[in-house]
C-alpha cells in the first residue's frame, strides 16, 4: 500500500463514514418529519454548539480532566496490582473476584453515596472513573505480563535480575499492547462515568452537569450538544491513542507495515 | 582449579531419573561439547551447570563456587536455542540487555557490545529491531549479548539448531574466531548440540551422552590444531573424529535400547 493510499484510508475513510451516518440521520429527521423533542437534526445541534462554543469548551475541559486523570490513575494502579497478581497465584485468585465485582456492579447505584462521602467537586468523579477503569486494565496487565517470553525470563534469571528489573525490562513492555488496546475500551467508559458523576454532583461543572440540567428542563438543544461534545472528546482521545500506539508499539506486529515485516530467510523448523 | 566440577550429580523429575550419577571435570579455557539424541537430558545437564536447575543429588561447582553464586555474580553467560531477543529493543539495546540488569555484578573488563556487534558483522544494523533481522542475524545478537558479559563460562544450548546449514557453518566459524581471538578473555565453553560436525569443529572434548537416564558413554579428545580452519570438512582427522563420535552415539543408543528390552 502506498503512502498516499494509507493516508486516504486513515483520514478519508472515517470522515466518509461519519458524514454518511450524520447525513442519514439528517434525512431521517427531515423526511420522516420527526418532532424536535424526540430527535434533533444534526445540523441544528452543530449550529447550537457553534453558538455556545465557549460554554461547551469550558465544560468539555472539566470532563476531559476527570476522564483522563482517572484513566491514568487506573493505568498506574493496574500495573502495580497486575505485577503483584502475575507474581503470585494466591493474590491473583484473591483479587480476581473483587475486580469482577467492580466490573459488574451498576455504578450509577453508588454514585450518590460516593458524592456524599467525598463531597462536591472533582474527587467523586476521579474516584469512580479510576475504580471503573481499574479491572479491565488490571486483567490486561496480568495477561500481558504473563505472556512475556519464557526464554527471555530464563535469560534474565541467568544473570540474577531482580523482580523489579524483570518487571521494567520484560513484563511491562510485554503488557503494553494489551494495556493500550484496553485503553481504547476504557476511554469510553471513563468519559461516560465522568459525565454521569458530574450530573449527580452539586458543583455543576462539566458536560454531565450541563446534560443533567438540560434533561431536567427538557432542553433538548443543550442535551444533544453535550452528547455531540462527548463524541468529539472520545474521537480526539482515540486519535491520540492511535498516534501513541504507533510510536510506543512500533515494534509490535499490530503496528508494522507489511513491507517492513521481513521474514527471516535462514530460519528452519527444528524439533529441538 | 577446574572451571566446572560435577560429582555424583543426578536429576529426577517426578521420580523419573533423567540424569544417571555423573562425574565431570572441565578445565579452564576448554571447549566441551555434549552431544546426544533429542530428549536425552543434555540440556538438563547444562541448566544444572548454569544454576537454573538444582540437581537431585551430588555437588556442582563452577569456578570453585556453587552455580547459584556464580549466576548471581554474572560469571555464567548463556545462549539459548531461541535467540530470545526483546522485540521492543533495538539490536544494540538487546546486546546490552544483560549488562543493564544486576549492574553491581558487571565485571570491570566489559567489552562494549557495539564493538562486538561490529566484530560479528552487525555494525550497520545497530538501530534495527529483531523482526527486521534474519534468523542468523538474531542468533549473532544473542551470541554478542552473552559474550558482552565477559563471563569466564559460556553455555550454549543448541544455539544454531534453528538455522539452515550454510548459516550454521558461518556461525560455527564465527564462534571459533571470537573464542580463539580472545577478545573477551579466556572462556570455558560448554555446547549442547545435535550436530556431530559442529561438536568436532568447535571442541577440545566431545562428551557423547546416551538416552535417559543420561550418562556419558564416551569422552573423545579433539586433537585438531587451533586456530581451526573454516574448511575442516575435508580434513582427514576431522572426518575420522566425526566417525568416532557417530560410532559412540550409535553405541549409546543401542546400549539404551538393550536396557529397555
Amino acid at each position: 500500500m502506498t503512502r498516499g493510499s494509507r493516508a486516504a484510508l486513515l483520514v478519508v475513510a472515517p470522515v466518509v463514514g461519519v458524514t454518511a451516518f450524520l447525513g442519514a440521520w439528517e434525512v431521517l429527521v427531515r423526511a420522516g418529519d420527526v418532532r424536535p423533542f424526540v430527535l434533533r437534526a444534526p445540523s441544528r445541534i452543530v449550529w447550537f454548539l457553534g453558538k455556545h462554543a465557549g460554554d461547551f469548551i469550558a465544560a468539555a475541559r472539566v470532563t476531559a480532566m476527570h476522564a483522563s486523570i482517572g484513566l491514568l490513575a487506573a493505568l498506574l494502579l493496574s500495573v502495580a496490582v497486575g505485577a503483584a497478581m502475575a507474581a503470585s497465584d494466591f493474590l491473583d485468585q484473591a483479587t480476581q473476584p473483587v475486580l469482577t465485582l467492580i466490573m459488574v456492579t451498576p455504578f450509577v447505584a453508588y454514585i450518590a453515596p460516593v458524592v456524599v462521602w467525598l463531597g462536591a467537586g472533582d474527587p467523586p468523579a476521579l474516584f469512580i472513573v479510576t475504580l471503573l477503569c481499574l479491572p479491565a486494565f488490571t486483567f490486561a496487565a496480568v495477561d500481558g505480563m504473563r505472556s512475556a517470553d519464557a526464554a527471555s525470563r530464563e535469560l534474565l534469571a541467568s544473570v540474577s535480575a531482580s523482580r523489579g528489573e524483570v518487571l521494567w525490562h520484560l513484563r511491562l513492555p510485554a503488557a503494553l499492547p494489551q494495556l493500550l488496546t484496553t485503553c481504547r475500551y476504557n476511554i469510553g467508559l471513563a468519559l461516560i462515568a465522568a459525565y454521569l458523576v458530574e450530573g449527580s454532583n452539586v458543583s455543576n461543572r462539566g458536560l454531565g452537569a450541563v446534560g443533567k440540567r438540560a434533561a431536567a428542563l427538557n432542553d433538548a438543544d443543550n442535551l444533544w450538544a453535550t452528547v455531540f461534545t462527548m463524541v468529539l472528546l472520545g474521537s480526539i482521545a482515540l486519535v491520540l491513542l492511535t498516534i501513541a500506539q504507533r510510536y510506543v508499539l512500533g515494534w509490535h506486529v499490530s503496528q508494522r507495515r507489511s513491507g517492513r515485516h521481513r521474514r527471516a530467510p535462514d530460519t528452519v523448523r527444528t524439533d529441538g | 582449579m577446574n572451571a566446572i566440577s560435577l560429582r555424583g550429580v543426578t536429576k529426577s523429575f517426578d521420580r523419573r531419573q533423567v540424569l544417571a550419577p555423573l562425574d565431570l571435570d572441565v578445565a579452564g579455557g576448554q571447549f566441551v561439547s555434549i552431544i546426544g539424541p533429542t530428549g536425552c537430558g543434555k540440556s538438563t545437564m547444562l541448566r544444572i551447570i548454569a544454576g537454573l536447575e538444582t540437581s537431585t543429588t551430588g555437588t556442582v561447582s563452577v569456578h570453585g563456587r556453587p552455580p547459584a553464586a556464580a549466576l548471581a555474580a554474572k560469571r555464567v553467560a548463556m545462549v539459548p536455542q531461541q535467540p530470545g531477543l526483546l522485540p521492543w529493543r533495538t539490536v544494540e539495546a538487546n546486546a546490552r540487555l544483560l549488562l543493564d540488569v544486576n549492574r553491581r555484578a558487571n565485571t570491570a573488563t566489559v567489552v562494549p557490545p557495539v564493538e562486538l556487534l561490529r566484530e560479528v558483522g552487525l555494525g550497520d544494523s545497530l538501530g534495527l529491531y529483531p523482526h527486521q533481522l534474519s534468523g542468523g542475524m538474531q542468533q549473532r545478537v544473542a551470541l554478542v549479548r552473552a559474550l558482552a558479559l565477559c563471563a569466564p563460562l559460556l553455555l550454549l544450548d543448541e544455539p544454531f539448531a534453528a538455522l539452515d546449514e550454510i548459516t550454521r557453518a558461518d556461525m560455527r566459524n564465527l564462534l571459533n574466531r571470537l573464542i580463539e581471538g580472545r577478545l573477551i578473555g579466556e572462556v570455558t565453553t560448554v555446547l549442547v548440540t545435535h550436530s556431530v560436525g559442529e561438536a568436532v569443529a568447535l571442541s577440545d572434548r566431545v562428551l557423547v551422552v546416551s538416552p535417559r537416564p543420561a550418562h556419558v558413554v564416551a569422552d573423545i579428545s579433539i586433537d585438531l590444531p587451533r586456530p581451526r580452519s573454516d574448511d575442516l570438512d575435508d580434513d582427514r582427522t576431522f572426518v575420522s573424529l566425526c566417525g568416532s563420535v557417530r560410532r559412540a552415539l550409535r553405541h549409546g543408543m543401542s546400549a539404551a535400547a538393550d536396557r529397555v528390552d
